[in-house]
C-alpha cells in the first residue's frame, strides 16, 4: 500500500514540477512580432491577451501576453499565422515578407465554441458548472478503438474501467462516484444532441471533435431527467472553412498477457493435497498416526483415497501441465480511418470511414467494427440553416465461452492435456461443473451489431438574436447473438441438449424530437441576455425473440440451420415488448455581465413513463452564479488571465428503473401442455417515483502566466434522496425484493485539474497535465428505522453476499465479512474451545475476530470491513516535443480501493482440489506458524478466505497505460509527397502496472486478462 | 417573417404535442397486472393452477430433499458431508446448524409466496361474484393449497406468520402461536373439502378426497400445545377417505414407482411431474450414485448421492435393520445392485466411499435410460397415498383403544407388501399392546413410505425426535450433538433481519442467529 502511494506522489511530483529552467531556442529564421486587438462594435480597442498565434499546418505557435503583443519565430515567408481566441471569429495572416502583423479580431457571439444540447446550440462557455473538457487532439494521443478508453484518466471526476475484451462492451464509465444505488449508475451520453442508451463503443472516436463531461447538477440539469449520474456530451467532426483535407489515421498492434497468475506445479499442488488429506484424517482421528496414514492411504499407488493413477504419473515425473497456455494466444489490433472534409461560408461536410479489428488475447475473442459517418450543414435561407449528424456501424463480436477462461484458469496441472475428455478431473472425479476448455472452445458464438444514429435539424434566425431550432433523431438498433454448442461435448452431455443453437434478435427504435428557442441579446455592450425554451419527447422501443433449438445430427452447420433440430421436447421459444416515454420542458436563462458576472437559472420538468400515475412528473431547477474577478480592477496587478469563481446549486433526477416497477406483473408460463399464471417475484410499488440528487458545486478557474499555468478546482457535496433500488423483501411478503425509493445518499469530494505549459519554445515544447479526484459516499438513511439492507444470492440464491448490502452509516461500495483474527495457533486453542464458532477452528485455521467480545462468532460480528471506492484517483500525462518528435505518457491511478478476487480465493483454498497460487507455499505448519496463509485442508466446514477480511484486497494501482513516440515529418519532406502533416508514431498501451492485487488486473479483475500492446501508427492529412 | 408569427406558429406545436397526454401511459403488453390477474375467474384460474406449479417446485430437486437429510431413513451422501459443511450441518445437528442455514433459508422463501398468494386468491374470491361454481371450486383449491403448505412449515418451524388477509392488522408477520395457525389450516380445509369436486379431470388439482385425507393428518400431527391434535377427528375424515371407495391399494407395490403408470388408485394427490424441462424433478440427481454417474451420465440410476438410506433403512431385521424377509417394499424402494449394462462402477479416489452403498430408488426414471441425463427425472412424486391413510388410521384406532381394528389394517397394507398374502409369521397379532403398536408403526410406515417426505414429521409428533435419529443417522451419531431443541429448524437469519416483525429474540429456542 505504502508502496504504491509513493510512487503515485513520486510519478506525480516527477511530471508536475515546473522545470523553469528552459532555455530559449536560439533564433533561425524570420521572426514576427506584433499585436492583436479587439474590435467591439467599433469603439474602443482592447488588447486581447491569450490569443493563440499558430502557424497553419505545424503544432508551432504562441499566444499573446498581457498586453496583446506576441512573438514568433516563422520558417519561412510562406507561412500563415491563425489568429484564434474563444468568442472571437478567427482569422488566417500570410507572412510573405512581413515581421511585424497587427490583428483585430471581432467577437462573434455566433463562433463561440459551441455545442448541441437538448436540442438547442449552446456555447460552450454557457456551461457555467463544472464541465471536463477533451479536445480532439487529446483524445488522439492514445491509439484506441473506443470513446471510454479515450477518456480513461483525462478528466477528473470520470472514472473509466475498460473492459479488457475485444470490442470492450463491459467497459463502465462513472463520473463522480455513486449517486444511485443500482439503477442507471452510468451517465448517459449524448451525441450530437442524440441521447444513446449504451453503445458508447460503436462511436469512433476518431470522429469526435470534443467531449464534454457535464458533472454538476447545474450542468447536467439541462438534462434533468435522466442526468444524476453526470452526462457525456459527445461532439463530431465538422468540415473546417478554406481548403478540403483527406485525412488517414491508421493503427495495428500486438497484444499479451499483462500477468500469469504464479500457480502450483504438480510438485508442490501434490505435497500440498497430501498435507490436506492428512489434516483432515487427523482431526477425525486425534492421536493416529498421520505418516501411516500417508503411506497406507495417501501414497497408496493401488488404493489412494487421494490420488488417482495419472495424478501419480504426473508426479512421478514431475510433469506439469498448463492448461492456461492452449487457451490464450497473442493479440492483435489494427484500427484505419479516413474522413474528408469540407466547408465553406454556405456549409460544410464530413464524412469518414473507420475500420477495426481485434483479436483477444483469448482464443476465438474477437472483434470487429465498421463505422460510417456524414455530417453535414447548408443554409438553404439567410434565415435558413439545416444540417445532419448521421452515422451507421456495425460491429461483430465473436466470443470465447464463458467457462473457458475460468476453468483453465483452475485446471489440475496433474491431468494431461487432452481435447477429447469432456470434464477435467481432479483425484479421479470427473465433475460435470468443469467442462474441457479445450472443447468448450468448439462452441461458437457471434454477434452482430447494426447501429443508425441520425440527428437532422433544421434552424431558424428570423431575426437577430433568435434562433428556432427543430431536431428529430433517431436511433435504430439491431442485435442479433448467435450461439452454437456442439452436441459432442461436455455441455451438451450434461443437459442431455444432443447440441443447441441459438438465435436472439434485438431491436431498438428510439426516437427522440427536441423543439428549441433561443434567444440572445447584448444590451449597452455589458449585459449579454440568453434565454433557452425546449420542448422534447423521446419514446424508446424494444422488442427482441429467441429460439433455442435442441438436438443436432451433425456440427456441420452450426447455429445457421435450425430446422435440422430434432428434440422438439426441448426447445424454448421467448420474446418480449417494452415501449417507453419521456415528455421534457425546460427553461434557462443565461446573464453575464460585463464578461465578469454569470447567472444562470434552469427549471426542467419532465415526465416518464416508467412511474405509475401521479408519480410521472419531476420538477429539476438549478441556478450557478460566476464571478470572473481577473477583469475587476482591483485584481488587474496580478496579471491574472483568469479567475473565475462559480458556485451552483441544482436538482436532477433519475428514472433509470426496470419498467413496469410500479405494478406487480404475472406472466404466462407453460407447464406441459398448461399454461400458468405466476408473478416475476418483484411487488410492485404503486408509488416508486423519481429518484432525486441535490448538488452544491464551487468551483475555482485560475489561469495564469499566459494561459501556460491553468488550473480548476472544484468541490461538490451531493444529498441524492428516494434512491431507486431494489430492496429485498421478507419473504413473508410474499416477494423476494420489491423496486423502492430508499434513503439518502451523500456523496461529496474534489476535484482538480491543472495544465502546465512549462516549456513553450519553437523547438522545444514540454507541458504536463494532472487530474485528481477524490470522493466518498454514505448512506445517510435506509428507510423507517432500518440500517441495513442486505444482498442475497449465491449459488443457493439466499445466501448472504459480501458485496451489494447497504448500511447506514457506510459506504454503498462496502464490503461485508467478518474480520481477520489470526491464524489460530495451538496456544489458542482453550480460547477457541469455549467459543461458539459455527465452523472448526484447528491450529492454522483461518479465526475471524470476535469484535463484540461475547465468546461467540455470529452475525454481531460481521461488519463493513472496507469500501471498494478509491480514495483518490486520476491520470497524470506529459507531453514533451523537439522539433518534429514529441513523447508523451499518460498515467492513471486510484489508491485506497479494494477488492476482492475469486480467482485468488480459489486458489487459496488449501484443499489440494483445485489449482492453488504459490503463496500457499507459506502455508501454516506446525513448524511455520508465522503465517497468515490458512493450513492446508480438505473439507468444508472451516473459514476460508472468503469469509474474512483476508479475501478483501487491496486494489490500489498505478498505470503506465500510454507512452507513445512521435515523428513529425519535416514540413520540406511532407510536402514532397502533397501531404499537409505526416506522424509516425509507436505507443506501449498498458506499459507497467504497479499494485499489490493478486488477482488479474485490480481495475479489470478476473473474468478476462488484461494485455499490454505494442502500437505502430501514421495519421496523415493531405 | 414576422415574430408574431413564429412565435403563434411554435405555440400551435407546443400546445399540439402537448396535448398528446396518453403519451406517458405505456403498460405492460406482455404482463398481467396482479390486480386484472386476481380479478377474473377465468383468469384466478391460471393463477391457481400456477399455485399448484410453485408448491410442486418445492419439491423439485436437491429442495425437495432438506427436510429428509438428519433423519432416522435417510442421510447425507459422505462425499457432500465434506464438502458442504452447512448442508451437513442437517446431519450433524452441531453447532453449525445456524440461522444462516442456506439449505433452510431456501426452503423457507420458496414456501412463503405460495402461501401469500394464495391467501390473496382467497381473499379476492371471497369478493367476488362471477360463476358460482367455478368461483367455489377455485376458494376450496386455495385453501387446500395455503391449509398444506401451511401446515408443512407449521411442522418444522413451529408457531409462523399467518396468512389470512382479512385479518392483516391484528396478525401483521409476526410469529403466531400454533393454535392461531392450526386453527387457520382447520379452517381452510374444511372449506375445501365443503367445495372440492370428488374429482378432477386435470391432476394436478385437489379432490375432496385429498382435503379430507390431509385434514385427517393436520388432526393426527398438530402438536399438542397447537391444542389441534384430536384423534377422533382424525379418524373420522380417514374414515370418510377410505369409505369413499374412490382410493385402493394397488396389488403390486412395484407398480407404484412405475413411470408408466402414473396416478394410480392409490394416489389421492400427486405432484404431476414429466422429463420435459420446467417440468422434470431431478430427484435422481440428487438420489443416485456417482460412481454410476462417472460410468456413463445417462445411466437412469446414477447421481450425486445427496441422500442415501441409512443403514438401519437399507438393512435386514436379521441385522437389526428394517427389512422382513420377503417384503416386496424393500426391493421396490431401495437399489442395492449396481451393475449397469454388465459394467461394474467403482469408487474413485476423492470420492466419500458410500457411492455403492444402498441407494434410494424410488426416484428413478427408466424412461431416460441412455437417451437423457438423470437430471430429466420426472416421475410423479406422491404427497397423499392410500396406503398412508391406512397407516394413519390405524394409528388413530390405537390411540382411540381400538387396537386390534388397528392391526388388521395395518395387516392389509402389509398383505399387499407380501404380493397380496401374507405369511402368518408377518401378520401382526391383534394382540398387541397400544404402546407396543406405537412402537412397531413407526417402523411400519418407513416399511412403506421411506423417501417420501413424510419421516421428519412421524418423528416430530412421535417424540422419538432424538432418540431415532441418533441411533440411525451415521453423521448424527457422530456429531453426537442432536437436541430435542432440533425438532425445530431455525427461523431464518434472513427473515429476522428483514421483517420488522420478528426479531432475534423470537428465534427457536437452541439456535444462535448467526
Amino acid at each position: 500500500m505504502k508502496k504504491s502511494l509513493y510512487y503515485i506522489v513520486y510519478l506525480m511530483l516527477v511530471v508536475l514540477v515546473p522545470a523553469g529552467l528552459a532555455t530559449e531556442a536560439s533564433a533561425q529564421s524570420v521572426r514576427v512580432t506584433g499585436r492583436v486587438i479587439s474590435q467591439s462594435d467599433g469603439n474602443t480597442e482592447e488588447t486581447i491577451p491569450g490569443v493563440s498565434v499558430a502557424i497553419k499546418g505545424t503544432t508551432l505557435g504562441t499566444v499573446t501576453d498581457t498586453d496583446g503583443s506576441y512573438s514568433i519565430e516563422v520558417p519561412s515567408g510562406d507561412a500563415v499565422l491563425v489568429f484564434s481566441f474563444i468568442g472571437y471569429s478567427t482569422e488566417e495572416i500570410r507572412v510573405g515578407g512581413q515581421t511585424n502583423i497587427n490583428v483585430t479580431l471581432t467577437p462573434d457571439i455566433t463562433t463561440l465554441e459551441e455545442i448541441v444540447v437538448v436540442g438547442a446550440v449552446v456555447k460552450r462557455q454557457d456551461l457555467t458548472g463544472a464541465v471536463a473538457h477533451a479536445t480532439d487532439e487529446q483524445l488522439r494521443q492514445q491509439p484506441v478503438s473506443t470513446v471510454s478508453q479515450a477518456m480513461q484518466g483525462r478528466m477528473a471526476g470520470v472514472l473509466v474501467q475498460n473492459d479488457p475484451r475485444p470490442g470492450a462492451n463491459g467497459t463502465t464509465v462513472q463520473i463522480r462516484g455513486n449517486n444511485s444505488l443500482q439503477f442507471g449508475t452510468n451517465p448517459i451520453v449524448v451525441v450530437d444532441g442524440l441521447i444513446m442508451d449504451g453503445g458508447l463503443n460503436l462511436i469512433n472516436p476518431n470522429d469526435i471533435a470534443s467531449i464534454d463531461v457535464l458533472k454538476d447538477a447545474s450542468a447536467t440539469a439541462l438534462y434533468g431527467s435522466r442526468a444524476s449520474n453526470g452526462v457525456v456530451v459527445i461532439t463530431t467532426k465538422k468540415g473546417k472553412k478554406g481548403e478540403g483535407h483527406i485525412t488517414y489515421d491508421g493503427w495495428i498492434g500486438v497484444q499479451e498477457l499483462t500477468r500469469i497468475m504464479p500457480r502450483l506445479g504438480t510438485k508442490d499442488l501434490f505435497d500440498l493435497r497430501v498435507d490436506a488429506f492428512a489434516n483432515a484424517y487427523m482431526d477425525n482421528n486425534p492421536g493416529a498416526n498421520r505418516q501411516q496414514y500417508i503411506n497406507d492411504q495417501i501414497l497408496n499407488e493401488n488404493n489412494s483415497v487421494a490420488f488417482a493413477p495419472y495424478e501419480f504419473d504426473a508426479y512421478r515425473n514431475n510433469q506439469s501441465y498448463d492448461w492456461l497456455d492452449r487457451v490464450i494466444r497473442t493479440g492483435r489490433q489494427q484500427n484505419h480511418t479516413l474522413g474528408f472534409s469540407r466547408g465553406n461560408d454556405d456549409g460544410s461536410i464530413y464524412v469518414s470511414f473507420n475500420y477495426v479489428d481485434q483479436k483477444g488475447v483469448v482464443q476465438n475473442a474477437g472483434y470487429q467494427r465498421y463505422t460510417g459517418r456524414f455530417n453535414g450543414e447548408q443554409n438553404i435561407k439567410p434565415w435558413l440553416k439545416i444540417g445532419t449528424a448521421t452515422s451507421y456501424s456495425r460491429s461483430e463480436d465473436q466470443f470465447t465461452e464463458g467457462s473457458v477462461f475460468n476453468i483453465a484458469n483452475g485446471a489440475n496441472p496433474m491431468m494431461a492435456i487432452t481435447d477429447t475428455a469432456n470434464y477435467l478431473k481432479w483425484a479421479g472425479i470427473v465433475d460435470q461443473n468443469l467442462y474441457n476448455p479445450l472443447r468448450s472452445l468448439r462452441i461458437k458464438g457471434d454477434s452482430y451489431q447494426t447501429r443508425l444514429m441520425s440527428s437532422n435539424y433544421v434552424a431558424m434566425n428570423p431575426l437577430e438574436g433568435l434562433n428556432l431550432r427543430s431536431t428529430f433523431s433517431a436511433d435504430v438498433m439491431d442485435k442479433r447473438d448467435f450461439w452454437y454448442t456442439p452436441n459432442d461435448i461436455g455441455q451438451s452431455l450434461r443437459n442431455s441438449t444432443d447440441g443447441t443453437a441459438s438465435q436472439r434478435n434485438d431491436h431498438w427504435l428510439n426516437w427522440q424530437w427536441d423543439n428549441s428557442v433561443t434567444y440572445d441579446k447584448i444590451i449597452n455592450e455589458k449585459h449579454v441576455v440568453s434565454g433557452l425554451a425546449t420542448f422534447s419527447l423521446q419514446k424508446n422501443n424494444w422488442d427482441y425473440n429467441q429460439v433455442d433449438a435442441k438436438g443436432f445430427a451433425s456440427n456441420d452447420f452450426t447455429y445457421k440451420y435450425i430446422n435440422g433440430a430434432f428434440n422438439k421436447d426441448q426447445f424454448q421459444v421467448a420474446s418480449d415488448f417494452v415501449t417507453t416515454t419521456i415528455v421534457s420542458y425546460l427553461g434557462r436563462v443565461n446573464y453575464t455581465y460585463n464578461d465578469r458576472y454569470y447567472a444562470t437559472v434552469t427549471v426542467r420538468r419532465d415526465g416518464s413513463s416508467k412511474f405509475g400515475t401521479g408519480n410521472k412528473w419531476g420538477t429539476f431547477p438549478s441556478v450557478v452564479l460566476a464571478w470572473n474577478m481577473a477583469k475587476e480592477p482591483f485584481l488587474e496587478s496580478l496579471n491574472l488571465d483568469q479567475l473565475k469563481l462559480r458556485a451552483g446549486y441544482g436538482r436532477v433526477g433519475n428514472q433509470n428503473i426496470p419498467n413496469y416497477a410500479y405494478l406487480t406483473l404475472y406472466r404466462a408460463q407453460v407447464t406441459g401442455t398448461n399454461v400458468d399464471y405466476k408473478p416475476e417475484g418483484t411487488l410492485g410499488n404503486s408509488s416508486v417515483g423519481w429518484e432525486s440528487q441535490k448538488q452544491v458545486n464551487v468551483g475555482l478557474d485560475v489561469a495564469v502566466l499566459n494561459n501556460r499555468l491553468t488550473l480548476t478546482a472544484d468541490y461538490f457535496n451531493t444529498d441524492n434522496t428516494n434512491l431507486l433500488m431494489r430492496r429485498t423483501l421478507p419473504l413473508t411478503s410474499g416477494f423476494s425484493s420489491t423496486i423502492a425509493n430508499v434513503g439518502v445518499l451523500n456523496n461529496h469530494g474534489v476535484e482538480l485539474t491543472a495544465n502546465a505549459s512549462i516549456v513553450n519554445t519553437q523547438d522545444l515544447r514540454w507541458s504536463v497535465s494532472a487530474n485528481f479526484t477524490a470522493t466518498r459516499n454514505k448512506i445517510k438513511a435506509l428507510y423507517g428505522d432500518v440500517d441495513a439492507i442486505y444482498n442475497r444470492g449465491g449459488y443457493t440464491g439466499v445466501e448472504m453476499q459480501r458485496e451489494g448490502n447497504y448500511f447506514v452509516g457506510e459506504s454503498v461500495n462496502s464490503i461485508y465479512v467478518y474480520k481477520f483474527d489470526k491464524i489460530a495457533q495451538e496456544s489458542d486453542m482453550a480460547r477457541v474451545s469455549e467459543m461458539q464458532l459455527g465452523r472448526k477452528v484447528r491450529p492454522g485455521d483461518i479465526l475471524p475476530l470476535d469484535r463484540d467480545s461475547d465468546g461467540d462468532i455470529d452475525d454481531d460480528d460481521r461488519y463493513a470491513v472496507g469500501r471498494k471506492d478509491p480514495k483518490f484517483y486520476g491520470g497524470f500525462t506529459t507531453d514533451l516535443s523537439y522539433k518534429g518528435f514529441s513523447l508523451n505518457a499518460i498515467f492513471n491511478y486510484n489508491y485506497g480501493s479494494k477488492r476482492i478476487s475469486g480467482l485468488y480465493e480459489g486458489y487459496m483454498n488449501g484443499t489440494g482440489m483445485y489449482a492453488a497460487h504459490e503463496d500457499m507455499l507459506n502455508r501454516w505448519t506446525p513448524t511455520n506458524t508465522n503465517t497468515d496463509v490458512p493450513r492446508a485442508y480438505n473439507g468444508g466446514d472451516r473459514y476460508g478466505y472468503g469469509d474474512v477480511d483476508l479475501g478483501v484486497q487491496n486494489a490500489s494501482f498505478l498505470r503506465l497505460s500510454a507512452l507513445t513516440l512521435a515523428y513529425n515529418l519535416p514540413n520540406s519532406l511532407v510536402q514532397k509527397i502533397k501531404a499537409n502533416t505526416f506522424r509516425v508514431y509507436v505507443t506501449g498501451s498498458n506499459v507497467f502496472l504497479v499494485t499489490k492485487y493478486k488477482g488479474y488486473d485490480p481495475e479489470t479483475g478476473d473474468d478476462f486478462p488484461n494485455s499490454r500492446m505494442l502500437v505502430t501508427g501514421v495519421n496523415i492529412s493531405f | 417573417m414576422n415574430t408574431k408569427n413564429i412565435i403563434l406558429g411554435l405555440t400551435v406545436i407546443l400546445l399540439m404535442v402537448s396535448s398528446c397526454s396518453d403519451f406517458l401511459d405505456q403498460g405492460p403488453q406482455t404482463a398481467l397486472s396482479r390486480e386484472d390477474a386476481f380479478k377474473d375467474v377465468e383468469k384466478l384460474d391460471k393463477v391457481i393452477t400456477g399455485l399448484y406449479n410453485r408448491w410442486r417446485e418445492t419439491r423439485k430437486d436437491r429442495g425437495g430433499f432438506i427436510f429428509s437429510l438428519g433423519t432416522d431413513e435417510t442421510q447425507q451422501g459422505a462425499y457432500q458431508v465434506r464438502t458442504e459443511a452447512q448442508q451437513a450441518s442437517l446431519d450433524k445437528y452441531d453447532a453449525t446448524l445456524t440461522a444462516s442455514n442456506n439449505a433452510l433459508t431456501g426452503q423457507w422463501n420458496s414456501r412463503w409466496p405460495v402461501i401469500v398468494d394464495a391467501a390473496t386468491a382467497i381473499i379476492s374470491l371471497e369478493g367476488n361474484t362471477q360463476g358460482d361454481a367455478q368461483r367455489e371450486m377455485l376458494l376450496g383449491e386455495a385453501c387446500f393449497i395455503r391449509a398444506a403448505v401451511t401446515f408443512e412449515i407449521a411442522q418444522y418451524w413451529g408457531g409462523i406468520p399467518v396468512l389470512d388477509l382479512a385479518k392483516t392488522a391484528e396478525y401483521g408477520t409476526t410469529r403466531q402461536p400454533l393454535p392461531v395457525v392450526y386453527d387457520l389450516v382447520i379452517r381452510d380445509l374444511e372449506r375445501a373439502i365443503q367445495y372440492l369436486p370428488e374429482d378432477q379431470a386435470d391432476k394436478r388439482r385437489a379432490t375432496k378426497g385429498a382435503a379430507q385425507a390431509l385434514l385427517g393428518k393436520v388432526y393426527l400431527y398438530a402438536p399438542e400445545e397447537s391444542g389441534a391434535r384430536d384423534y377422533a377427528k382424525a379418524r373420522d375424515q380417514f374414515q370418510t377417505v377410505i369409505n369413499s371407495g374412490k382410493y385402493q391399494l394397488v396389488p403390486n407395490v412395484a407398480t407404484l414407482w412405475d413411470p408408466n403408470s402414473p396416478n394410480p388408485v392409490e394416489s389421492i394427490f400427486s405432484f404431476q411431474f414429466s422429463n420435459v424441462w420446467p417440468d422434470n424433478n431431478q430427484c435422481q440427481w440428487q438420489t443416485g450414485s456417482r460412481s454410476i454417474a462417472n460410468l456413463n451420465q445417462y445411466a437412469y440410476f446414477g447421481g450425486y448421492d445427496l441422500l442415501l438410506p441409512t443403514a438401519f433403512c437399507y438393512s435386514d431385521a436379521s441385522e437389526g435393520g428394517l427389512w422382513e424377509d420377503g417384503d416386496a417394499r424393500k426391493d421396490a424402494s431401495i437399489r442395492y445392485d449396481f451393475v449397469y449394462n454388465g459394467q461394474t462402477p467403482e469408487i474413485a479416489a476423492g470420492f466419500g466411499g458410500d457411492e455403492l452403498d444402498p441407494h434410494i430408488k424410488k426416484y428413478e426414471d427408466i424412461r431416460l435410460d441412455g437417451t437423457q441425463s438423470f437430471w430429466y427425472s420426472g416421475k410423479n412424486i406422491y404427497y397423499l397415498r392410500y396406503a398412508d391413510i391406512l397407516l394413519c388410521y390405524a394409528e388413530c384406532l390405537n390411540e382411540l383403544g381400538s387396537t386390534g381394528e388397528a392391526v388388521s389394517t395395518v395387516n392389509t397394507v402389509r398383505q399387499r407388501a407380501w404380493g397380496g398374502v401374507l405369511p402368518a409369521d408377518k401378520e401382526w397379532s391383534a394382540g398387541m399392546g397400544q404402546e407396543e403398536f406405537r412402537d412397531k408403526i413407526m417402523d411400519e410406515r418407513m416399511r412403506e413410505l421411506c423417501f417420501e417426505g413424510w419421516r421428519r414429521m412421524d418423528l416430530i409428533r412421535s417424540g422419538k425426535f432424538r432418540q431415532l435419529i441418533l441411533a440411525r443417522n451415521k453423521w448424527t451419531a457422530d456429531a453426537n450433538a442432536i437436541q430435542d431443541y432440533h425438532r425445530r429448524y431455525p427461523i431464518p437469519l434472513d427473515e429476522i433481519k428483514q421483517n420488522d416483525e420478528i426479531d432475534e429474540e423470537d428465534q427457536n429456542e437452541g439456535y444462535s442467529n448467526q
